[in-house]
């Protein structure tokens, strides 16, 4: 190549690897296998299921990126999901019911015309024995494959469940069903990504594939014959695997620029205590991932369920009593449009004024601040 | 009557486990959510991700519960398990429900699997 092809292909190349990631991007480093997958994973995120290949009898949605959509594929959206839960803590051992047998804890709101003619029902009821019932918004995916690529010692090293050190925080591991560590979902129950998206297939979309083999019930009972005319399982474990991979090896959005009174913003964010449970970054550790592999992700989470307080209460979920809520992670703030776990604040500030339980000193802090350091840390967080 | 009881399960117990081993079964890993001892009945949430299920198992009579640690753990029995308790049961179809074949204590959800000794 002559001089001018390099100083050609440079300056094609140079400013493409320079730009940041975009909402959508996959993580750099990705090998020519891995992008494959990622390109073919998108494909089945965005595939749309009709009931003749899968969907249904119950979901919530014809594909992962019915609801994962703005702006683009793996990001936010704008329905709102029914959960339901009993919580019944005067029981020792299993304070919480999910009413797994009973179709729970996910009561999915649309149902196929087959199982609409057999039951004549538009949605999955929840039982009476549910004691509470939540509204969940649509979290974006961005940089999960780096939340499941932390340690849990990682996550383990914030927790405090008997706040030893006395500063008012006393964040505490959920654990699946097994016993591992939980980190996804709004409770912090789901262990690794991988679950949680197979059990989604099953969960949203009412497809069966090799993880979950079997249909839900209809609030327990099975479902009527001929309601589900495709074959089991109705995705492939290569779909699964695809999916999987897609949302595994998406990039987290990279945060904006910051201006001098964001800069500020982060100052105060610290310093009102913010960062005690949205803890800036994380360290992934080991992966057969090159990309994932010993990366910091700055999250502004520790995983670690709060007690948010009464007010923002619903449902209990694994150890998680109704209070307790997971941090949620502050990457890709900017791109929500509805804030905390049921979506109640229309801006980060609400949000703030919404944190209760031991988010309050946090909140009262935020709130004795003036005005101009209130402003700078709301631009921080929109930076995000 | 309690003397042929025991024989019962004396019998029983050997042919359960032949027959475990032979017929087609599976296994679930997760928390008690239920125990009923009179009814002999085990009942384990689990599930993949956000799809959780229920599994209702039969107990056979005289059905020891491992626990982790094999040999050097104790033997307890359906009446020693407790909501919250985190078992591997392997199981078998049977008309009318599930049966257990063996049932191994691993630990507690609340505080997480027992090592692996």
């Amino acid at each position: 190549m002559t001089r001018a092809t390099w100083c050609l292909v440079l300056a094609v190349a140079l400013p493409a690897a320079c730009r940041r990631p975009q909402p959508g991007d996959r993580l750099r480093g990705l090998s020519a296998a891995e992008r494959a997958m990622f390109d073919s994973g998108r494909v089945v995120f965005d595939s749309t299921f009709t009931p003749e290949v899968g969907l249904g009898p119950l979901f919530n949605a014809s594909g992962c990126a019915e609801c994962h959509e703005d702006p683009v594929s793996g990001g936010t959206g704008d329905e709102v999901e029914r959960h339901a839960t009993a919580f019944h803590p005067e029981l020792p051992g299993r304070a919480c019911d999910e009413l797994a047998a009973q179709g729970g804890p996910v009561f999915q709101d649309s149902v196929t015309p087959a199982l609409h003619a057999a039951l004549g029902i538009d949605n999955e009821a929840v039982p009476p024995e549910a004691t509470a019932i939540a509204a969940r918004t649509i979290p974006d995916v961005f940089g999960f494959g780096l939340l499941d690529a932390v340690p849990d010692s990682a996550i383990l090293a914030y927790a405090d469940p008997d706040d030893r050190n006395h500063d008012g925080i006393s964040g505490r591991p959920n654990r699946f069903f097994d016993g591992r560590l939980g980190r996804f979902g709004r409770k912090a129950l789901v262990p690794t990504l991988r679950e949680f998206n197979d059990g989604a297939f099953q969960a949203e979309q009412g497809v069966t594939n090799p993880s979950v083999p079997d249909e839900g019930t209809v609030t327990g009972r099975p479902l009527p014959a001929g309601t589900d005319p495709a074959a089991d399982p109705e995705l492939s474990a290569r779909g699964l695997e695809l999916a999987d991979a897609f949302v595994r090896l998406l990039a987290p959005p990279a945060p904006q620029r910051l201006s001098r009174e964001a800069r500020q913003g982060r100052e105060v964010f610290t310093s009102v205590g913010c960062t005690d449970c949205h803890v800036p970054a994380l360290r992934t550790g080991d992966s057969p991932i090159a990309a994932l592999r010993r990366k910091e992700v700055a999250a502004y989470t520790d995983l670690l369920l709060h007690d948010m307080g009464a007010v923002n209460g619903d449902i209990c979920l694994g150890l998680a009593t109704p209070g307790e809520f997971r941090t949620e992670p502050l990457m890709g703030l900017r791109l929500m449009t509805r804030f905390l776990h049921d979506g109640r604040a229309s801006t980060p500030e609400q949000a703030i004024e919404m944190h209760a339980g031991e988010g309050a000193q946090a909140r009262d802090l935020f709130r004795a601040l003036p005005p101009a350091d209130r402003a700078a840390l709301v631009a921080f967080l929109k930076t995000l | 009557m309690r003397p042929l009881a025991l024989l019962l399960c004396c019998v029983a117990a050997p042919l359960l486990s032949a027959v475990a081993q032979q017929a087609p079964h599976d296994s679930i890993r997760g928390a008690v959510r239920v125990v009923n001892v009179k009814a002999r009945t085990l009942e384990v949430t689990a599930g993949v991700g956000m799809a959780l299920r229920v599994v209702r198992l039969q107990v056979p009579a005289g059905m020891p519960v491992a626990t982790r640690g094999g040999g050097g753990g104790a033997t307890l029995t359906l009446r020693d398990l407790r909501p919250g308790d985190v078992v591997r049961v392997s199981y078998g179809a049977r008309p009318g429900g599930y049966l257990a074949y063996t049932i191994e204590r691993v630990g507690r959800m609340d505080v997480g699997p027992e090592p692996t000794p």
